[in-house]
């Protein structure tokens, strides 16, 4: 290809671009510092200034334990720009537990929603406010007129949306939401972790947290799935994102294994 | 009627039965037989007690500082509220007249301490005003009960022939304090303003306090937004040239009917922001039934506290650079059809102004500048969330010095600023902790071994790894000690299944021959 022609593309995607975000320029993006996910995504990181959705499979629809670690690594680096509020419909994230993932709890304002209806007006206002970098909230369904207004309330304070899918009481089912209006759907699972052997050659114990992530949907990017890992606490203090991109994955590894049936 | 040391006594008569002849103290069997028609009823002094109290509610709206002084009087505090009624004179005669509204029949007196009021009121002539500091010549005539005497001590001063507080004015201090104990003392010290005396106000007294009365009773839900936002603009900009802010601000709303349900809006921070403020009220003024119509409001503004920086907004003006789109940096600019811009610095917190930028204005500018993260400046999202939701939906976790896992994180309000941290780094805690521990089937090879496989909500999950004991015991020092025992202990594992999934399980009690363990799930890892 041409520089010419490298340069009317450009031109014509920054243009693109600026339409979707409705005549405002992006707020930037995160990166994980890993070429093997940044390239896949728009701008070369975790797109900011948006929202994003965070599902997980079987239990994890009722729990969602594995999908809001990830989210809240995904939160953590956001947090020394700002605040982050976490909208729960059920009060059992334990802060001991996110101080342990590395996300800091002191910068976390929580709130008890009572419904869906409530969480996702909460998340709103957050996402709007001044001052909050980072919204999570765990609500059961986000519907396209939700979605949108979520959207617009990114914009307002470049705040970053975290919606981790959860029916925390069991009813309902967390099933695919479709045309959604989130910039990207990430699918997480929690994975067996790779503890390394001890002085002796001996593997005792649990390594650090790992997790298969399937991005399965992303608005100017390409999906994906990847193994992550939560990144030694020694390899925190220059910055780096405390997630660790351990390998990448097959597309079709995280499909569900469809039952072969012979044919007569 | 009450039964006082066994006997039935009058506890009360109204003017009828007083013509005939009773009074109060009267045994029952004499009043009986002076008056056999008599209609009696129990005395309730608890009642008696409640309605005082509603009473006092109600004459907030005359004065902030009321302080009930049971059995049945009242006392005000109208220093610097007069004026608003034109003349303490026409502040009694307005209270005099709404009281006997309500059928209440009521004596008034106006003096510069209680103790006077108080003995004017009760013995002196009704209506009384004393002029300031012209108090002891209305003393004078009274009796010595108008000291607010036990019984006993004011028939013991008029035993020896002192009728009037005249007399007992001039007698030395000395003599008199030795001769009829330091409380007499005390009592015309107080009705003379040579004492202080302290009074339970009913509500805290706060100079922060605003009134706004109407011609005309309203209640048309607009109006009354109208109104509250009226007084939160006067208060607050009192508030301001004094440079205080408030915590709480209580609305009262006083119906025609003489009740005067309430609103109240608790802040993170001290603020005085009327058009904040309004909003946080605007959701609340539904519940507020004005019945028959609204006729005073009046707002009082509690944790009043020095707050320095005004809360300003500082606008650019607008640019007609040519320059369109957004740059980023230190100082966001705004876009070429000159809306206005934020600078944000450190010290100072900047809040937008609604005025410029109407709510549902998708294009607002948006800040990026992160350097300062202030405190104040998330309070007025998390007083909106605290005022929609309730205080107790909305909070930031603390540590708190407990082993136990599930104390060991505690609720704090989310500004307060409390100590934070603590928990030590070492010890794996879940993401999850369910409230109440879920019981699993578990297989283990022995007993005091982590499990093998467990079954948890129908599904059997198979471990590959396990982490584990840590064994936390209860807090013994906390309950009777015959109730604490050895083997109230819990051996905690972090667990891993096949795929992944973390769990955080627990085996209760000591091992002992022939009882099963019991295993629970207390959390998860994720």
């Amino acid at each position: 290809m041409s520089d010419f022609r490298a340069g009317r593309l450009d031109a014509v995607r920054a243009k693109v671009a600026a339409l979707e975000a409705g005549g405002r320029g992006d707020c930037g993006s995160l990166p994980f510092g890993d070429a093997r996910i940044d390239a896949r995504l728009p701008g070369g990181g975790l797109p900011l200034g948006r929202w994003h959705e965070v599902t997980g499979e079987g239990m994890e629809a009722e729990t969602a334990a594995a999908p809001a670690a990830f989210a809240a690594l995904l939160a953590a680096p956001l947090v020394r720009r700002g605040w982050a509020v976490w909208v729960l419909r059920r009060d059992d994230l334990h802060a001991p537990g996110l101080e342990g993932l590395g996300f800091p709890p002191e910068r976390l304002i929580q709130v008890c929603a009572r419904d869906d209806a409530e969480a996702l007006g909460v998340m709103e206002d957050a996402l709007a406010s001044t001052g909050v970098a980072v919204v999570l909230g765990e609500v059961g369904a986000v519907d396209l007129t939700a979605g949108r207004r979520l959207q617009l309330a990114c914009e307002k304070a470049a705040a970053t949306g975290l919606v981790i899918r959860r029916n925390p009481f069991g009813a309902g089912s967390g099933g695919k939401a479709h045309g959604s209006a989130a910039v990207a759907r990430w699918r997480v699972a929690a994975a067996p972790s790779a503890p390394e052997a001890n002085l002796y050659g001996e593997v005792v114990g649990l390594g650090a947290p790992r997790w298969r992530v399937e991005l399965e949907y992303c608005r100017g990017g390409r999906p994906g799935a990847w193994l992550f890992e939560r990144r030694p606490f020694e390899e925190d203090i220059d910055g780096t994102h405390p997630l660790r991109l351990v390998a990448e994955l097959g597309d079709r590894q995280l499909a569900p294994p469809q039952p072969v049936r012979a044919a007569g | 009627m009450e039964t006082a040391r066994g006997v039935r006594r009058l506890a009360a008569v109204d003017e009828a039965a007083r013509a005939l002849g009773l009074f109060a103290g009267q045994k029952a069997a004499d009043a009986a037989a002076l008056v056999p028609e008599l209609d009696s009823a129990e005395a309730e002094p608890a009642a008696d007690l409640a309605a005082l109290e509603a009473l006092a509610d109600w004459c907030v709206r005359f004065s902030p500082a009321v302080a009930p002084d049971a059995p049945d009087g009242l006392l005000l505090d109208v220093e610097g509220v007069s004026h608003l009624w034109g003349g303490e004179g026409a502040l009694m005669a307005d209270f005099r007249h709404r009281l006997g509204q309500g059928g209440i029949g009521v004596r008034l007196a106006l003096a510069d301490t209680p103790g006077a009021a108080w003995a004017l009121a009760h013995h002196g002539v009704d209506g009384t005003i004393a002029a300031v500091g012209e108090q002891a010549p209305l003393l004078a005539p009274l009796p010595p009960a108008a000291l607010r005497l036990e019984p006993q001590a004011a028939a013991q001063i008029e035993r020896l022939g002192l009728k009037r507080l005249g007399q007992l004015m001039k007698i030395p201090r000395a003599p008199l304090g030795r001769r009829f104990g330091a409380a007499t003392l005390m009592r015309l010290d107080q009705a003379l303003g040579r004492a202080r005396e302290a009074l339970a106000f009913r509500r805290p007294a706060t100079p922060w306090f605003a009134r706004l009365a109407f011609a005309e009773p309203i209640s048309a839900p607009e109006d009354m937004g109208r109104v509250s936002r009226d007084i939160l603009e006067a208060l607050c900009a009192r508030l301001d040239d004094a440079g205080q802010g408030a915590r709480r601000f209580e609305m009262a709303f006083h119906r025609v009917d003489g009740q005067a349900p309430s609103l109240s809006v608790g802040l993170a921070f001290p603020g005085r922001d009327a058009r904040r403020l309004a909003r946080l009220f605007a959701p609340k003024l539904e519940t507020v039934d004005p019945g028959f119509g609204i006729e005073v409001v009046t707002l009082s503004a509690l944790d009043v506290e020095p707050l320095a920086g005004r809360q300003t907004s500082l606008r650019q003006s607008p640019s007609r650079s040519s320059s369109s789109g957004l740059s980023r940096g230190s100082m966001h600019t705004g876009d070429a059809e000159g809306t206005s811009a934020l600078l944000r610095f450190p010290g100072a917190s900047v809040f937008m102004d609604p005025r410029d930028k109407p709510e549902d204005d998708g294009r607002k500018d948006e800040v990026f500048q992160w350097d300062l993260i202030d405190e104040a400046e998330l309070a007025p999202l998390v007083d909106r969330l605290a005022n929609r939701l309730g205080e107790e939906r909305v909070w930031k976790s603390a540590a708190f010095e407990s082993h136990v896992p599930e104390l060991a994180s505690i609720r704090a309000p989310p500004l307060a600023g409390a100590p934070h941290g603590g928990w030590d780094p070492d010890l794996p805690r879940p993401l999850r902790l369910f409230r109440r521990p879920e019981a699993i089937e578990v297989t283990a090879p022995v007993p005091d071994d982590p499990p093998i496989q467990f079954r948890w909500r129908g599904r059997v999950h198979r471990v590959s790894r396990s982490e584990g004991p840590e064994r936390i015991a209860e807090e013994w020092w906390k309950a009777a000690l015959s109730a604490a025992s050895p083997a109230h202990v819990r051996d905690y594992y972090r667990v891993e299944d096949q795929e992944g999934g973390r769990f955080w399980v627990f085996r209760a009690g000591l091992y002992e021959a022939g009882q099963p363990a019991r295993w629970w799930l207390h959390g998860l890892f994720g």
